[in-house]
């Protein structure tokens, strides 16, 4: 992730920002950030998109009566005023095949068509959406959680702790991306009944397990930046002065270190938001991200596969939802990193 | 800067000696699968199995198993496959490289041109309908999962529009060497190119982009235009140059990465049997010996990049000491 | 034999079209059929010539033919090497005839059943220019036991239960004299199907000089009309004539009509199709999985006479485990045979035209087999015609089971997850809890084989393909009490299913089968009545298989063992 790559590069911002009277650093960026049109825009884009996928449930119970999470094969539904099968049998002389009915364009009636399965397909985006977004967004918190407590312990206490930490996320950041995503998806996947980390055992269908993987391989993006900043940080005046009056430990990473370190992590956040959710619709493609009988954006392009020839929007519906998202998220995100960081390296507006 | 590049190298090796061990430990740590199984063929009688397993080493302590490993990877290099004990793994990787390599060069030719253009054209333009245009269009570029594209391409390409005028000489899936067939090569691969320099078009416009509008406020800048030179000489002479740091140390590792593997969805959508295509097969099957060479070559390109891009930049700039 | 795993990468795939070529009279779509044109010699000589080009998605692994036990290795190896036996290389039923091939005539086994003596046909040259002689067969069987692989088949030879990996000394079973060039086999117990056995390529002989250990990707020498030339699991096979073949029966091993063969590896299905419509390509190998968007191609009128459509003797079953709840209690096991909604899974299979549902073991036109289907909604016990989810609830409630959790196991690819993910409907709909639980496909099947498993799953999807048309090879060997191995992780009853009544039946109609096949056969249709009876599976269809070919391809015939007979194809 080249943009990423580039964030640790960044200059901190200095606290007490510009010459304006009686009004702290935070306000300010709020401000910029509130007056970028196109970043509010992503952003409104983004919770719109949060809130349709969460209301899947409304959807598919209210308004077109349908558990897409079962297979329909024999079902039937109602087609300009006609009954007619989910599945059809192919024409000509020998009837290969069954298909499924494309688009409909009727709420209530399979809008996006059926899939292989005879499920809806477009109730199945819907709930398709909640999950990707819980793993990309559980994954992106925990990840960036994760990363700045490391980043914290190892940039502050410098020493073995920040060999070792930084020799882990080297060996991580050396790991092909997908390659160890791939490699742990498939074996904790394929271990039947769950994997067992102590008293706690996670099944092979629950959400967590994507999360937790996603999360682990994005570490060192985070790391590395964060603890570039702890580092040079803790070399400012300031907290030079906050040591000599007597400060030390917990109270100085607190009052001093972390919130001059908190801009870069939620700079990178909407970014990381971004990437983790693409990184599970890949998984999800290749059949070992989201597990049966979950759906998400990936599993069900992974259903339009089959499809893609006669019955494209299968595989369209659900990627374009996952640019629109991403897209959303990176026009955000720019809007906060303009805001927060007026001197960075990748300011979009001039 | 001897010593730093041999200090590098040590960490290089040592890198790499933790990833096979982690490769390693997951997959034969994998519960309910028994490699035995695999080399046994299908149905095999229990005595075959016990000699197998024996034969292969597989009842010998951990260690042992990846130090034999490793020296027949390295040392010998005669291990052979698990889901076919005919198929000696480090030739069919090498033989699989240039599929991989097309690909990669191909799309890093397209998306080193468009790019700079882009993000050329978008400064130049700053102020005018033309920047946020062009940076929409890369923020898209970027959104857009490679799958997806990939697949997209082909429903266009491969049935919808196959027979008109634009996609009529898409050939079938499938990657032909260069040295069969040249034109073969070349048309099977445009189409993939195209797919996996979008994201990076995308990624690198907008670097490039905000690298020169940051320097145009640079104090050298400043000089050059109060010497008298034109816009466009301050531009292509000065910053551009300045820019391209942060451009070329990206490229190496974005490309880097991408010869590593990173072209395995890629290579899995579009039929291309590089070595992205065959880490993916391997893993599929369980197959323990492949998918410890795919990862050790991968992690070694990864890790070649990232020093070789660290010397770069302390070559270039002294000041700049590795974290 | 189990389904063979294509790695179904990324399925979009399609049919490749079948292609009948217009020019020398080929025969029309569908069913079994030889071509039935003018004169056979002028046009036969007219067709030899041309290459003719497999499209496969992957190879069938390693090449080594005393451990290859796949369909797509063993449709090139009955073109390259020969048995003491074969099945007759004619299309439809009369293919199922076992014919001497480098025997000169069926011997009837003597000794009580144990012995057969083979009169070899001298003067026969491997491809490499050797003789072949009998004492080539010794070798041929001991490296059945020296090279990983199935040694089921050929066990009851004397001597077998002393071979290992390292050392396999058959010389006292398999007796070659090579003076008199005979041939004579012992076996420690009669056996109805041995002659079937030996047609099958692992007993295909090879140069005695072969290496007992496995030869990779190498294939030995075979005497048949073509010779392998090359092997690359990660590009392609060709076959090329065999310079030293010359026919010594025509309906064992006849001319082939091609000059070569070539088998492609490494396409996506769907590209499959698309070359073989355009006509760059042959054949489709993997028409069995060929994606729900091309399959609707195929019924286009214009490939009518490029697609075939045969019916498999193979079943694709869901087995039940026998041993822990709540499948160990028969009325829990016949609710859900009850309750499976086998229309949907023919859907899933690719609908009416491609999967047939069935209730039992044996599938139509096997020996033995007559239609039966207890498990339907009406009266009739011999067709399936819809679910009875009442009477499948009431048994539910008999047998006390109701609201225990199942667990249903099968592959990860697209059509064995829909099918997995149809029976935990299906479960739910009677009143279980079962979720599903989805592995990849070469490692599902070991899997759930490992009868140290047998905990972890309630339902398990497999599939089976016959090796030969006897009914033991469903019967005996998949629902078999000797086919149970505990702690295994080789147990091809997966149900675990042991009757000892029924067990009796089969050994009976086994021992009756060598001297009385038609005695024989209907022991094994109550047997197969029975066992259905007593459910151990769910059985879901017997699928069809579907060639597609291009345009130019004529004279092609179907043969229930061997489905295409490539070598006969014309494509000039």
């Amino acid at each position: 992730m080249a943009e990423v790559a580039a964030l640790e590069h960044i200059e901190p911002a200095a606290p007490g920002g510009p010459e304006v009277a009686g009004r702290s650093p935070w306000a300010l960026a709020g401000r910029r950030l509130v007056r970028n049109r196109i970043a509010m825009g992503g952003l409104v884009l983004f919770i719109l998109i949060v809130v349709v996928s969460f209301a899947a449930p409304l959807y598919a119970n209210h308004i077109a009566h349908v558990n897409p999470f079962q297979n329909n094969l024999n079902g039937t539904t109602i087609v300009n005023g006609k009954k007619v099968s989910l599945m059809q049998q192919g024409g000509g002389i020998l009837h290969l095949g069954e298909t499924p009915i494309g688009p409909t364009w009727d709420v209530h009636h399979y809008f996006l068509g059926a899939d292989q399965s005879g499920r809806d397909v477009a109730a199945r985006v819907l709930y398709g959406g909640r999950s990707s977004l819980e793993v990309g967004i559980g994954s992106a918190v925990l990840c960036c959680l994760l990363a700045t407590i490391f980043a914290l312990l190892a940039g502050f206490h410098g020493g073995w702790i920040d060999a070792l930490f930084s020799r882990m996320m080297d060996v991580i950041w050396a790991f092909p991306v997908l390659l160890l995503a791939i490699c742990v998806s498939t074996v904790l996947l394929n271990a039947p009944n769950g994997v067992s980390i102590g008293p706690i055992t996670i099944q092979a269908s629950s959400l967590w397990l994507p999360t937790l993987i996603i999360a682990f391989i994005y570490l060192p993006y985070v790391y590395r930046p964060v603890r570039g900043h702890v580092l040079s940080v803790s070399e400012k005046e300031y907290v030079e002065a906050a040591i000599a009056q007597g400060a030390s430990g917990w109270r100085l990473v607190f009052m001093e270190v972390l919130p001059n370190v908190i801009t870069v992590v939620i700079v990178l956040l909407p970014l990381i938001i971004a990437t983790t959710i693409l990184t599970e619709a890949t998984l999800s493609f290749l059949s070992i991200g989201v597990q049966p009988p979950n759906a998400s954006w990936g599993t069900v392009i992974s259903d339009g596969q089959g499809l893609l020839y006669t019955r494209p929007w299968v595989a369209i519906a659900p990627g374009f939802m996952i640019v629109l998202t991403v897209l959303a998220l990176n026009v955000f995100g720019d809007g906060v990193r303009d805001a927060l960081d007026p001197r960075a390296k990748l300011r979009v507006e001039g | 800067m001897a010593t730093f590049i041999i200090r590098r190298i040590l960490q290089l090796i040592l890198v790499m000696f933790v990833i096979t061990v982690v490769v390693f430990m997951i997959f034969f740590h994998t519960p309910g699968i028994d490699p035995v199984r695999q080399i046994a063929g299908r149905n095999p009688s229990a005595q075959a199995v016990k000699e197998i397993r024996h034969q292969f080493g597989l009842d010998r302590p951990l260690p042992v198993q990846y130090v034999l490993m490793m020296k027949k990877i390295f040392i010998t290099r005669d291990l052979v496959s698990y889901s076919n004990q005919g198929q000696k793994i480090v030739p069919e990787v090498v033989a699989a490289t240039p599929a991989t390599l097309s690909l990669v060069f191909g799309a890093a030719v397209i998306w080193v041109v468009v790019s700079i253009a882009m993000g050329l054209a978008a400064a130049v333009f700053k102020g005018t309908v033309i920047d946020p245009l062009l940076m929409i269009l890369a923020l898209i570029g970027i959104s857009m999962p490679v799958f997806w594209v990939g697949e997209l391409a082909n429903l266009i390409t491969q049935s919808r529009w196959h027979d008109t005028i634009l996609f009529h000489w898409v050939p079938p899936l499938g990657y032909t060497p260069f040295v069969q067939d040249p034109g073969l090569w070349f048309k099977g691969l445009v189409i993939p190119w195209i797919t996996l320099s979008i994201l990076y078009i995308g990624l690198y416009a907008r670097v490039l982009r905000a690298s020169l509008l940051d320097v145009q406020n640079e104090d050298y800048v400043r000089t050059a235009r109060a010497k008298g030179l034109s816009e466009r000489r301050v531009l292509l002479r000065h910053t551009l140059r300045t820019s391209m740091i942060t451009f070329v140390s990206l490229f190496g590792l974005d490309f880097g990465a991408l010869v590593a593997g990173s072209t395995l969805v890629t290579e899995v959508v579009f039929g291309i049997h590089g070595v992205g295509f065959l880490t993916w097969q391997s893993i599929g099957n369980l197959d323990l010996p492949t998918i410890m060479v795919t990862v050790i070559y991968g992690a070694f390109f990864i890790v070649l990049a990232n020093a070789l891009v660290d010397v770069g930049y302390a070559w270039l700039d002294p000041r700049i000491r590795p974290a | 034999m189990e389904k063979r795993f294509w790695r179904g990468l990324v399925a979009v795939g399609a049919i490749a079209a079948v292609v009948i070529a217009a020019g020398c009279g080929g025969s029309g779509g569908g069913g079994s059929s030889s071509s039935g044109s003018s004169s056979p010699s002028t046009t036969a000589a007219a067709h030899k010539g041309g290459t003719f080009t497999i499209l496969a998605n992957s190879s069938f692994g390693v090449a080594d033919p005393a451990q290859n036990y796949t369909l797509q290795e063993w449709q090139l190896l009955i073109n390259t090497h020969d048995g003491l036996v074969q099945f007759k290389r004619v299309g439809g039923v009369p293919g199922t005839q076992i014919v001497p091939d480098l025997a000169t005539s069926i011997p009837t086994p003597t000794d009580g059943g144990k012995t057969y003596t083979f009169q070899i046909r001298k003067g026969i040259k491997f491809s490499n220019g050797q003789v072949m002689k009998p004492s080539d067969f010794v070798t041929t069987f001991e490296r059945q036991f020296t090279v990983p692989g199935p040694t089921s088949f050929y066990s009851g030879i004397v001597g077998a239960s002393a071979c290992k990996p390292s050392n396999c000394d058959l010389s006292s079973g398999v007796v070659a004299d090579d003076a008199a060039s005979t041939l004579t086999i012992h076996l420690t117990a009669p056996d109805p199907e041995f002659l079937d056995k030996l047609a099958l390529p692992f007993a295909y002989v090879v140069p005695a000089s072969t290496s007992k250990k496995l030869t990779g990707n190498n294939v030995p020498p075979g005497t048949g009309p073509y010779m392998w030339k090359s092997y690359d699991p990660n590009k392609e096979a060709v076959l090329v004539r065999n310079p030293f073949f010359k026919v010594w029966s025509a309906d064992a091993q006849p001319a082939g009509y091609p000059d070569q063969i070539i088998e492609k590896y490494g396409l996506q299905i769907s590209d499959e199709v698309t070359q073989v419509q355009r006509g760059a390509a042959d054949e489709v190998f993997d028409g069995d999985v060929i994606p729900a968007d091309r399959l609707n191609e195929l019924n286009a009128p214009q490939y009518k006479n490029q697609v075939h459509v045969n019916p498999l003797t193979a079943d694709w079953y869901m087995a039940l485990n026998t041993t822990t709840p709540p499948f160990n209690n028969l009325k829990a096991r016949q609710a859900i045979n009850f309750a499976a909604d086998r229309n949907a899974y023919v859907k899933i299979g690719g609908g009416s035209a491609l999967a047939q549902p069935t209730c039992q073991i044996l599938p139509p036109n096997f020996p033995g087999y007559a239609p039966y289907c207890p498990y339907t909604a009406g009266s009739s016990t011999t067709k399936w015609t819809g679910t009875n989810i009442a009477k499948a609830k009431q048994l539910v409630q008999e047998s006390g089971t109701a609201g225990m959790k199942v667990v249903v196991n099968s592959a990860n690819d697209q059509t064995s997850k829909a099918l997995g993910e149809q029976m935990v409907s299906d479960l739910n709909k009677i009143g279980y809890k079962a979720s599903g639980q989805y592995l990849a496909g070469s490692v599902q099947y070991p899997y759930i084989q490992n009868s140290k498993n047998h905990s972890k799953w309630n339902v398990a999807w497999s599939a089976w393909y016959q090796d030969y048309p006897a009914a033991s090879d469903f019967l005996n060997v998949l629902l078999g009490c000797g086919s149970i191995h505990p702690n295994s992780d080789a147990s091809p009853n997966i149900a675990a299913f042991c009757d000892k009544s029924i067990q009796a039946k089969m050994d009976q109609a086994e021992a009756k089968g060598v001297t009385d096949a038609n005695a024989a056969n209907s022991i094994w249709q109550t047997v197969d009545h029975e066992m259905t009876d007593q459910a151990p599976w769910v059985d879901l269809f017997n699928p069809k298989q579907i060639d597609f070919l291009s345009k130019r391809v004529g004279n092609y015939q179907w043969n229930p063992q061997w489905y295409i007979l490539i070598d006969q194809l014309w494509v000039k």
